[in-house]
């Protein structure tokens, strides 16, 4: 099975990917996991901030258009053929 | 208007409309600019502040001697005198969850010029409320983000962004972006207005000025969703 991970603005830069085909992940959790093995320590410090190792505020996650659960928020499962976009949404006027 | 779709009746329609601009900065400027220009009959347009110097790289209603001015004030002289024909109400409040009921209720259209998710979710649940079209912006950087909201339609601002980014103290913002944004919201006032074309509903506008490029994002209604969703009301 493999889902596909969609980066935007900040984290295509981090990835210098517009996208990523991974295989063998069942969550947000895993995913996230398996894609800062893959690019690294600019991926990390964007997605995870670097004292309680959470989520930053500042990384919004849909899965197939939908925002993530807030029950099982990073738990949500993935299924095969899943679209998942990564975006750090901006605040400013 | 000699567009194709647009003609007489397009212009009637934009003669006819109220359109709410929320905030009259980097977004707001250029937004409420083309708005007066294409025609929009009556425009409201809303906001707190005073203009800064700080402010001048981008929001290109108020220039070097309206440092110190309401920006309402500001910004009404400029769009009368860009087109005398349109009805401009200055509006000096801070939104809030008491006044935005009232700021948004019965108008065609609202825009986007806030510079903060604590008041763009105010608007944000008013104009689903009041089934009014909302027209979501915002930029940092060279990063600017665009999104339609059209209540029964599609997704809302909350169902694509659920949570409030962490505010920041200070938000760099080269000034072409709002630039970008801004007209770009215009554009999809004037459509709806116009009922031309296909809104921005359910896809998120991702435009990054450093590579140069225009990304959507699909976003889908969250049945759950506090604001729009079925459950949530
Ligand atoms: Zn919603």
């Amino acid at each position: 099975m493999a889902v596909t991970a969609k980066f935007f603005a900040g984290f295509r830069e981090a990835t210098e990917k517009k996208q990523a085909s991974i295989e063998g992940v069942n969550d947000v959790t895993s995913l996230l996991d398996e894609l800062v093995s893959r690019f690294g320590k600019k991926l990390a410090e964007r997605l995870y901030s670097s004292d309680t190792r959470e989520l930053r505020k500042t990384v919004n996650i849909l899965v197939n258009g939908r925002r993530l659960d807030f029950l099982q928020g990073l738990n949500t499962p993935l299924k095969d053929g899943a679209l998942v976009a990564i975006f750090p949404p901006v605040a400013g006027g | 208007m000699i567009i194709n779709g647009f003609g007489k009746t397009g212009q009637r329609k934009l003669k006819a409309a109220h359109v709410v601009v929320a905030g009259i900065g980097g977004l707001g400027s250029p937004a409420s600019s083309y708005l007066a220009t294409a025609g929009v009959g009556h425009l409201t347009i809303i906001d707190s502040q005073r203009a800064k110097l700080s402010n001048l790289n981008r929001q290109m209603l108020h220039w070097g001697p309206d440092v110190g001015r309401l920006k309402v004030e500001s910004a009404t002289e400029k769009l009368t005198t860009m087109n005398s024909n349109i009805k401009v109400d200055a509006i000096f409040e801070q939104i809030t969850s008491e006044n935005v009921n009232r700021l948004t209720k019965g108008v065609d259209v609202v825009v986007d010029g806030m510079d903060n998710y604590h008041t763009r979710y105010l608007l944000n649940e008013a104009c689903v409320r009041n089934r009014v079209p909302f027209i979501h912006g915002a930029v940092e950087g060279l990063v600017g983000q665009l999104m339609t909201i059209l209540p029964g339609g599609g997704p809302c601002l909350k169902c694509a962004i659920p949570k409030e980014p962490p505010k920041k103290p200070l938000f760099p913002v080269l000034g072409a972006t709002p630039g970008v944004i801004g007209c770009l919201q215009a554009m999809e006032a004037i459509k709806l207005i116009t009922g031309v074309g296909k809104p921005l509903v359910g896809r998120m506008l991702i435009f990054n000025g450093m590579d140069m490029t225009f990304d959507e994002i699909k976003v889908n209604q969250d049945p759950s969703c506090q604001v729009c969703g079925r459950q949530g009301r």
